[in-house]
């Protein structure tokens, strides 16, 4: 069966993911990979459908558009394409927490720092808490890289814009936050 | 990904308040290398100690640099040297004491125990041998820290031992005067002394123990202070079982960083994981104190009413936190109350607030007992044998663990300063009141175990 991603967008309220999911399952479709969350009463979903043959991007996105009143949910598909698996290196998950006085191109700079690295952003979420920038990346640091180095030098990018960067081994806050036991974090 | 608050939490207890692991212990048995030449045993000694311990350092370093946390001590505990030396001549003794210390010095390591006796009921000749050998061991060494068990539920108090070291350690104050009797902050007496215990002076590797074992000391009063701090500035109504859920949350948190690192310490350097030492153990450093988590729980003065009533709410949740976060909790584990090593019990005893008395109260509860006290220089070896008696009395017949460190300050009289210097820290000198009891201890013997029926 052929997949698609399908994004949607749009101002949030209740029953899009209802209306969403009733439009795939009436195309035939499966769902098989979902996120969905909301940012400043914004509604966002992306997810991978598995569509009988015949069905194309054009199908998805006119039976998707029309689960909600005309113009309100901004839709995006394209055709899901298995690539060459990725070369798997070695590479630990990492905590990358940013805090403080939150300023134009912090983001920006954090990022090209990582990209620079070919250290992956897994998870990425930013908040403002009390005027106060919290940033919070789930990465992974590939193990030919000296982790004190990089940890160094994103504390250095950090003091660039006034605000404290952390970079720790992501099971320090399993261990400290889920209930399980620790010999089984790996 | 974890919540975000969560993720919060943790880096504020690493970054803000102090949240470190104070001591990774090294457990290492020698008893396989018991031999009648002292200089085979002290090679044999120093290269299994070298084997085990050698990495320690860079285990240590790397696993604190992953995970951001960092490692304050790392310590070796061996086999009960009294054992290990039976037998062997004093020359012996402190020929084998100042290998350890180069060892030490060698590894890398802050402090190296187990120069260690168990008289609870009675001595033997290595045993009074080894005591007797204190002065000149811990006066000589840097890194040595010694330990005797002079009492146990099962077995009563040692009078004699205890009137034996009163006399050691007025001698180990005098050879170290210059440094307000420094000698004596690395000889700890113990009723119950644990065998897996990762804390100096106490330290050594026990006899049920594993072949190479590592056992983990957190600390954290100042992230428990701060956690009480948090909540009772969120402006809701706290009664005192809120405050305890609040410690437990914190210490759950606490032991699970212990475990981590002692678990990636131990694979590191092919040891075994031993246990997470629950005890909250303060630092001279301001806001890592554990009177100060008195005071924020509405404490006026440490030493004042409530005090000990505090402590014993503090020490239980620690230990519910901790017992429910890892099935590998031993040692100590509870709050320590070290007067020297304490900057607010300091100043408590300075105000006048917390005295001899109170503190003897305050361990009935907590984790350890008359820890890091200063006393006038004059005080009488009998005097500190019947102090050393009352904490231990109170290990033995509620079957806890109590210890004594006491330190009686050459030449200096109550309420003068001693100053240790380090984690040591430095104190008032406290009173001793009401007279001696010089002829209570005279008469020696074993005071008797206690029943354990009848219990009212």
């Amino acid at each position: 069966m052929p997949a698609f991603i399908v994004s949607v967008t749009a101002p949030d309220r209740t029953g899009i993911v209802a209306g969403v999911t009733a439009a795939l399952r009436d195309l035939g479709g499966n769902i098989t990979h979902l996120n969905q969350t909301v940012v400043r009463g914004y509604f966002t979903i992306m997810l991978s459908v598995d569509l009988p043959e015949g069905v194309d991007a054009e199908a998805i996105t006119a039976r998707v558009a029309a689960s909600a009143p005309e113009g309100e949910l901004r839709v995006g598909v394209m055709p899901f394409r298995e690539g060459a698996p990725p070369v798997p290196s070695p590479a630990d998950r990492f905590v990358l927490a940013i805090l403080g006085r939150d300023r134009p191109g912090i983001i920006a700079r954090v990022t090209a720092y990582l990209a620079e690295q070919g250290i992956n952003i897994e998870d990425f979420t930013a908040t403002v808490v009390a005027g106060d920038l919290v940033l919070i990346f789930g990465v992974r640091v590939p193990a030919s890289l000296e982790i004190t180095h990089v940890q160094r030098s994103i504390e250095t990018v950090g003091r660039e814009f006034g605000i404290t960067a952390t970079l720790q081994h992501e099971n320090i806050f399993r261990a400290t936050s889920e209930v399980r036991a620790v010999r089984t974090l790996a | 990904m974890l919540p975000a608050e969560n993720i919060l939490t943790t880096v504020r207890m690493l970054q803000d308040e102090h949240l470190d692991v104070r001591a990774v212990t090294l457990g290492i048995d020698l008893f396989p290398c018991a031999d009648r030449d002292p200089d085979t045993l002290c090679r044999l000694a120093r290269e299994r100690i070298l084997r085990c311990a050698g990495g320690i350092q860079e285990a240590c370093q790397r696993t604190a640099q992953r995970y951001g946390i960092p490692i304050v001590n790392r310590r070796i505990a061996i086999s009960p040297a009294a054992d290990l030396l039976a037998g062997h001549s004093p020359e012996a003794l402190l020929h084998f004491a100042q290998m350890l210390d180069a060892v030490a010095e060698e590894t890398g390591v802050d402090f190296i125990g187990g120069y260690s006796a168990q008289v609870q009921k009675g001595m033997t000749s290595s045993d009074r041998a080894l005591i007797e050998s204190l002065p000149a061991v811990l006066s000589d060494t840097t890194h040595v820290c010694a330990s005797v068990n002079a009492a146990s539920s099962h077995a009563g108090i040692n009078m004699d031992a205890l009137l034996l070291l009163g006399r050691v350690i007025r001698e180990m104050a005098e050879r170290t005067a210059e440094r307000d009797g420094f000698a004596c902050a690395k000889l700890c007496l113990f009723a119950n002394q644990p065998e897996d215990n990762p804390f100096m002076a106490g330290a050594y590797r026990g006899i049920g123990e594993p072949e190479c074992v590592v056992n983990i000391g957190v600390s954290g009063p100042g992230v428990v202070k701060r956690a009480i701090e948090r909540a009772r500035q969120s402006g809701e109504r706290l009664s005192l079982g809120d405050i305890a859920e609040e410690i437990k949350l914190t210490a759950f948190r606490v032991t699970r960083v212990g475990e981590l690192i002692g678990r990636e310490v131990a694979a590191l350097l092919g040891a075994e994981f031993g246990i997470v030492d629950l005890s909250l153990a303060p630092t001279p450093e301001i806001g890592d104190s554990v009177g100060e988590i008195l005071e924020v729980m509405g404490v006026r003065h440490v030493g004042g009413p409530g005090s000990t009533a505090a402590l014993a709410l503090l020490n239980d949740a620690v230990k519910k936190g901790g017992a429910f976060a890892s099935s590998s909790v031993g040692g100590l584990s509870g709050a320590f109350i070290p007067v020297a090593e304490d900057a607010a019990l300091a100043a408590a005893v300075e105000a006048g607030h917390l005295r001899l008395e109170k503190l003897e109260a305050m361990t009935a509860v907590c984790s350890v007992g008359l820890d890091m006290i200063a006393l006038p220089g004059d005080t009488s070896a009998e005097t500190l044998a019947a102090l050393a008696a009352d904490e231990l009395a109170i290990g033995v017949v509620n079957r806890k663990t109590t210890a004594v460190r006491l330190v009686p300050v050459p030449g200096k009289r109550a309420g003068e300063r001693a100053v240790f210097g380090g984690l040591f820290g430095e104190s008032p000198i406290l009173a001793v009141p009401n007279g001696a009891s010089d002829a209570f201890v005279a008469l020696g013997g074993r005071i008797p175990a206690p029943l354990v029926s009848l219990n009212n």
